[in-house]
């Protein structure tokens, strides 16, 4: 038996969810009439009619859902200066339900990464927070181009990690609902019919590499000499780290004049020379192809061997967005290939 | 016309004339077409070229991953050729250490992209060997280059703005812009400045309204119009509108077009008892 949901319905939920003041975060094409693109840019928007959503018709938006919990800029907290003092005023903590609809299992997986480095040894109030305000529907995808890669890393296209609810397409205009949270219960109590058809599981992309050759490639050595060719056309800019969903590396800046300020966190990316850059000048990563075996090791080595997950959910977009075409796709086919 | 350009940079390998060749090559026949850098000339089959050769590869000129490598031959199509005028009359590159490979190029991108459409530089023009033929532009194409940008002056200021604020809330401050464009060569960008802070390094509004601005204006009479960065940009931001606006104003005050003529001098750079601007004088 089976849960089943019609796309018309979806839309009707939407509708519901956004009267009854709801922020609801969804895909869209967000040039849609603009006379100077060429292409569709879809990405996960903030919707404020049920008319923006778009669930299908693409692979993934260009953009991921982290921003929903962990946005690109945040305050941490305010300061005033009365006199000789310093008053600090605490941020206000986020209040606001948020649904995400139609996003992508590549997506929320990585929501799901992401949980143990927000709570190891500090947690992070504001990421806790909006996490436990969100809920996630999902959509498994049934389609996938050259740059994705989840099967590859031990995720799917019905990765059910990081999701309340999975939607994986029946027929054209139906599809099946599992529940996976209470979260996604609550959220879906009383939408469905009860069913005897069950859909069946899209297949993802083909394995383009195994784990196991990279692993090895990377327990072989650090200074590995294929890192410079490997990497040499990476420019180091961050389309990459912010266009990837598990990617969460933040700078703390003081923003402010000359009666206060704040204290926010700005994205930052591993990829800029400024990211180690030291106060005395020294870099300890003054070369790209460093910052880029960074980047792999991270990904593949480091917060696994704390956090027993990948830091990747093989969703292509660090090659998709990469101006030279590189992300992290080509590097791993190439050194999973030489170990 | 690639048989040439393989045979022309294995000779150029063997004879030691120069230690790498900067030029474009993919895995396989679907993917696209990358930065490739070729030391040995039995590497040169790796090198392609084709209408999906996108990048302006004189970015690499400013790489030290890429400088290490010795002498450089480089492949350029017309529209890149022109950074490397402009970065020659900045004194970032020394022209004659550098074997330049003009690229023939009817337009790259399928549909053609829109740089293309108005492109009068089809065969480089100052390159030490030109490899393939063009055809050649219509008369009228350089007539459209600003076209875009003129129909774009045609809305209200305020619907113009409204429009920037919508495209730019959705720069996320990846500097994708930045690092593909080879007139960003600057050792420390100014939003990079922290001591003290000139730019917010905010993904907000204001801060991105701060940054873009800021590189428009450093780009004024000096941006080629080879348009990576709108290529580059994740977030889908038309900078290629900002950029004509500047180089509309370059050519239309002061007669100038960056990377055209090699004897006519940088307008930042020069200056001129001619200048219309009293202040200046």
């Amino acid at each position: 038996m089976s849960e089943l949901l019609a796309k018309k319905d979806i839309v009707r939920l939407v509708d519901q969810w956004l009267a009854a003041g709801r922020r609801v975060a969804g895909p869209q094409c967000v040039n849609a009439g603009d006379p100077h693109r060429q292409t569709d840019l879809i990405n996960y928007t903030w919707l404020t009619k049920v008319e923006e959503l778009q669930l299908d018709g693409f692979v993934r938006p260009t953009n991921t859902i982290k921003e929903v919990v962990f946005p690109r800029h945040e305050k941490l907290y305010g300061y005033e200066f009365k006199g000789k003092r310093i008053e600090l005023v605490p941020a206000e903590l986020p209040t606001a339900e948020q649904i995400v609809v139609g996003a992508r299992p590549c997506d929320a997986a990585a929501l799901h990464i992401l949980d143990a480095v927000f709570n190891w040894d500090f947690k992070d109030e504001f990421y806790n927070r909006r996490r436990e305000l969100t809920t996630i529907v999902t959509l498994a995808c049934s389609k996938h181009d050259d740059f994705c890669f989840c099967t590859s890393v031990g995720a799917g296209p019905c990765d059910k990690r990081g999701s309340d609810v999975l939607l994986i397409p029946l027929d054209g205009d139906r599809y099946e609902v599992r529940c996976l949270t209470e979260k996604g219960q609550k959220l879906m109590a009383g939408a469905t019919t009860t069913s005897s058809e069950t859909a069946k599981e899209p297949e993802g992309p083909p394995t383009r590499f195994t784990l196991d050759a990279l692993g090895e490639f990377l327990a072989a050595g650090y200074d590995r000499p294929e890192w410079p060719a490997v990497t040499r056309r990476c420019l180091g800019c961050g389309a990459c780290a912010y266009t990837c969903p598990t990617c969460h590396c933040f700078d703390i800046v003081d923003e402010g004049g000359a009666s206060g300020g704040a204290r926010v966190r700005n994205w930052d990316a591993c990829q800029f020379t400024m990211f180690t850059a030291h106060a005395s000048g020294h870099n300890p990563r003054s070369d790209q192809s460093q910052r880029q075996r960074q980047r792999i090791h991270h990904k593949f080595q480091i917060y696994p061997d704390k956090f027993g997950e990948l830091l990747c959910t093989g969703c292509g977009n660090c090659s998709r967005n990469c101006p030279v075409d590189m992300g992290v796709l080509p590097v791993l086919k190439t050194i999973a290939a030489k170990s | 016309m690639l048989d040439e350009l393989r045979q022309t940079c294995r000779r150029l390998l063997q004879d030691g004339a120069v230690q790498a060749v900067i030029g474009y090559g993919r895995a396989s026949p679907d993917d696209p077409a990358v930065p490739v850098f070729i030391s040995k000339p039995e590497d040169v089959d790796q090198l392609v070229w084709d209408d999906r050769c996108f990048a302006n590869l004189t970015k690499y000129l400013s790489r030290k991953e890429v400088l290490s490598l010795g002498k450089l031959a480089i492949c350029v199509k017309g529209c890149d050729e022109r950074a490397l005028l402009v970065l020659e009359k900045e004194s970032q590159i020394d022209r004659s250490q550098i074997t330049v490979i003009g690229l023939a190029c009817d337009g790259v991108g399928q549909p053609r992209l829109a740089k293309c459409e108005s492109c009068d530089v089809h065969m480089p023009r100052r390159a030490d060997i030109v490899v393939g033929k063009a055809t050649v532009p219509d008369a009228d194409a350089g007539a459209k280059r600003y076209a875009e940008i003129e129909e774009f002056l045609k809305r209200t200021p305020q619907d113009r703005m409204a429009y920037w604020k919508k495209e730019l809330s959705r720069c996320v401050k990846c500097y994708a812009c930045r690092q593909v464009c080879p007139m960003c060569y600057c050792r420390q960008c100014i939003v990079d400045k922290n001591r003290p802070v000139s730019i917010s390094t905010s993904a907000t509004l204001k801060g991105n309204l701060a940054w873009q601005i800021t590189r428009a204006f450093h780009l004024a009479g000096r941006c080629v119009g080879c348009d990576e960065c709108t290529r580059a940009c994740p977030a889908g931001i038309d900078l290629r509108l900002l950029n004509l606006s500047l180089a509309k104003a370059a050519e239309e005050n002061f007669g100038y077009r960056p990377g055209m003529d090699p004897d006519a001098e940088p307008i930042i750079g020069a200056y001129s008892q001619q200048d219309h601007e009293e202040f200046i004088r």
